[in-house]
């Protein structure tokens, strides 16, 4: 006479309320990993068939800066110009959703031969970028000065646009718009846009008369304005600022070496990627801010990036969800066992496409 | 047997009309019984319950008790002063240890009441003239004042993972931009000579 109707009762009460404390916790123990080793072969060989391509576009630039007829023209007489001259510009940085941020350019050769370059962010505690030919020292609030070795200042304007601009041709189409006026000076317009329309596109103006960029749109697939760079005094002279002299090579710190990571083996592949984009970069490892083991992917057709991360579901997020960070979408999805999350400076439909494209391989027999 | 039932149930919230019940449960292990049921199934439904159903132990505490009478058995003053336990100090009071042990389990399952619930006034619905009053009200009132936050950690938690990957994204591509370079350097290298 113990069990009682209303313990009966009670149980079955309670025996609604659990599941909803239960459910979170799925079981699974880890993602299927396996190695697909023949990949890095394949890089190898279409980073040849990329720099052919290269060289064979390269005769067909020359000097001729009164009649310029392609786009490409343009930009390599930009790319000519970053390089050797003597420059000092200004610019402002606009995104969607963000205050304007000012900055200060400047570029030499000195007399030896040596490129010195400084990009310096004017508004707040401020950041400095000094680069003596390969090596690009950091001044940061908060942070300990650092150098890493790189060719390039990492600025807000595209490298490769202003430095390697026949590697986008690949991937994007260049096209001669017209002639406008842009921070008082005359300026021819280019587009660029993706071949298979999946990425955000760019607008840029170039000065007629020296080929210095004057102002870089970034647009969103409608045509709205994510981005804008927008140069607002610039002055090329015939020799280095003297702020360059100031700089004494043996007081900026010593570049911290780069540990290569090693590529652990992936059990997934991506299946679908825009035209032109390849993996640049696999890894396994730790987020710094959560400690979570991730697997990582980066993809690039040299313009914008795109992460790839795949993660056990049990410490993922746990739903779909599609953000847009400034002008990076963050999109994660549940896959199975796993969480899959892209992130770049890619529309929503581009990270859906990729993300829905993951599939698992399993390529033990090798 | 029905009526001492009701009896029972009267008491317990509080509305017996006299004190004969007492008598009756102090001399009929059956109800005895029962009194402690009822308490246990009421602090269940309650979401009280910290005593599981089986456990027993007014049985020990009276044991216990009996070895030393003289320390554990209360001064009448001091239960009064406590709220709530007030209602059964009689029970204590009139009757011998046995009866001191039982409210001494009583004094555990109502003690825990009054640290949840200043005011426990449902009547058990055993009787079936006291009629529906909503005796689960308390439980779903619980529910929903601890889900929101629960909810507010979920979001944090997702917040923070979200953040941890866009700052990885971020510190990705700086990377590439430098490994980019290595590589790029040790091609030139290779194709030179």
């Amino acid at each position: 006479m113990r069990c009682n109707p209303f313990v009966l009762l009670i149980t079955g009460a309670l025996s609604i309320f659990t599941p909803l404390c239960v459910h979170a916790q799925s079981s699974d123990s880890s993602l299927p990993t396996s190695l697909e080793s023949n990949s890095q072969a394949k890089n190898a060989t279409e980073r040849e068939a990329k720099t052919d391509t290269v060289k064979q576009t390269e005769p067909a630039v020359e000097r001729e800066t009164n009649a310029l007829q392609t786009p490409v023209q343009w930009l390599q007489r930009l790319q000519s110009l970053i390089s050797s001259a003597n420059y000092q510009l200004s610019f402002v940085q606009t995104t969607v959703g963000k205050e304007t941020v000012p900055y200060l350019w400047r570029h030499g050769v000195l007399d030896d031969g040596t490129e010195v370059e400084q990009l310096n962010l004017q508004n707040g505690p401020g950041r400095e970028l000094i680069r003596v030919d390969g090596i690009v020292s950091v001044f940061e609030p908060d942070t300990q000065p650092y150098s890493i070795r790189s060719r390039f200042i990492n600025g807000p304007i595209p490298n490769i646009l202003l430095h390697n601009p026949q590697k986008l041709l690949e991937s994007y189409e260049f096209v001669l718009v017209g002639r406008a006026r842009v921070a008082g000076r005359s300026a021819q317009q280019i587009r660029i846009v993706s071949r298979d329309n999946t990425r955000f596109g760019y607008q840029l103006w170039l000065d007629e008369e020296s080929g210095m960029l004057l102002k870089l749109n970034m647009l969103d697939l409608q045509g709205a304005l994510l981005e804008q760079i927008q140069i607002s005094a610039f002055s090329v002279m015939a020799s280095p600022s003297p702020y360059f002299a100031r700089i004494n090579p043996s007081s900026l710190p010593e570049p911290i070496m780069m540990a290569s990571s090693q590529s652990r083996a992936h059990g997934w592949e991506v299946n679908y990627l825009p035209v032109g984009m390849k993996e640049v970069k696999r890894d396994t490892r730790r987020l710094a801010l959560t400690g979570q083991v991730v697997e990582y992917k980066m993809y690039s057709d040299g313009l914008v990036d795109v992460s790839v991360y795949v993660q056990p579901i049990e410490d993922a997020l746990g739903g779909d969800i599609a953000l847009r960070n400034e002008v990076s979408t963050f999109l994660t999805l549940k896959a199975g066992k796993a969480q899959v999350t892209v992130l770049g400076e890619i529309p929503l439909q581009t990270a859906k496409a990729i993300a829905t494209s993951i599939s698992a391989v399993n390529n033990s027999n090798d | 047997m029905t009526q001492q039932q009701e009896k029972l149930s009267a008491f317990m919230d509080g509305e017996a009309e006299d004190d004969k019940i007492i008598d009756a449960i102090k001399h009929d292990a059956e109800l005895q019984a029962k009194w402690q049921r009822y308490h246990v199934i009421r602090g269940t439904m309650r979401k009280e319950a910290s005593v599981a159903p089986e456990m027993d132990i007014t049985a020990n505490i009276a044991a216990a008790l009996a070895d030393e009478p003289a320390i554990v058995a209360p001064k009448e003053s001091r239960w009064r002063s406590i709220p709530i336990i007030g209602n059964v100090v009689p029970f204590a009071t009139q009757s011998g240890q046995f009866a001191v042990a039982a409210s001494v389990a009583l004094a555990v399952i109502l003690g825990v009441q009054h640290l949840n619930q200043p005011a426990p006034s449902e009547p058990f619905m055993t009787a079936p003239t006291a009629g529906p009053q909503g005796g689960l009200a308390p439980v779903s009132l619980e529910q929903t004042r601890t889900l929101p936050r629960n909810d507010m950690n979920e979001v944090l938690e997702k917040k923070r993972k979200i953040n941890a990957l866009i700052a990885d994204h971020e510190q990705q591509i700086k990377l590439k931009q430098v490994q980019a370079e290595e590589e790029e350097k040790a091609s030139d290298d290779t194709n030179r000579p």
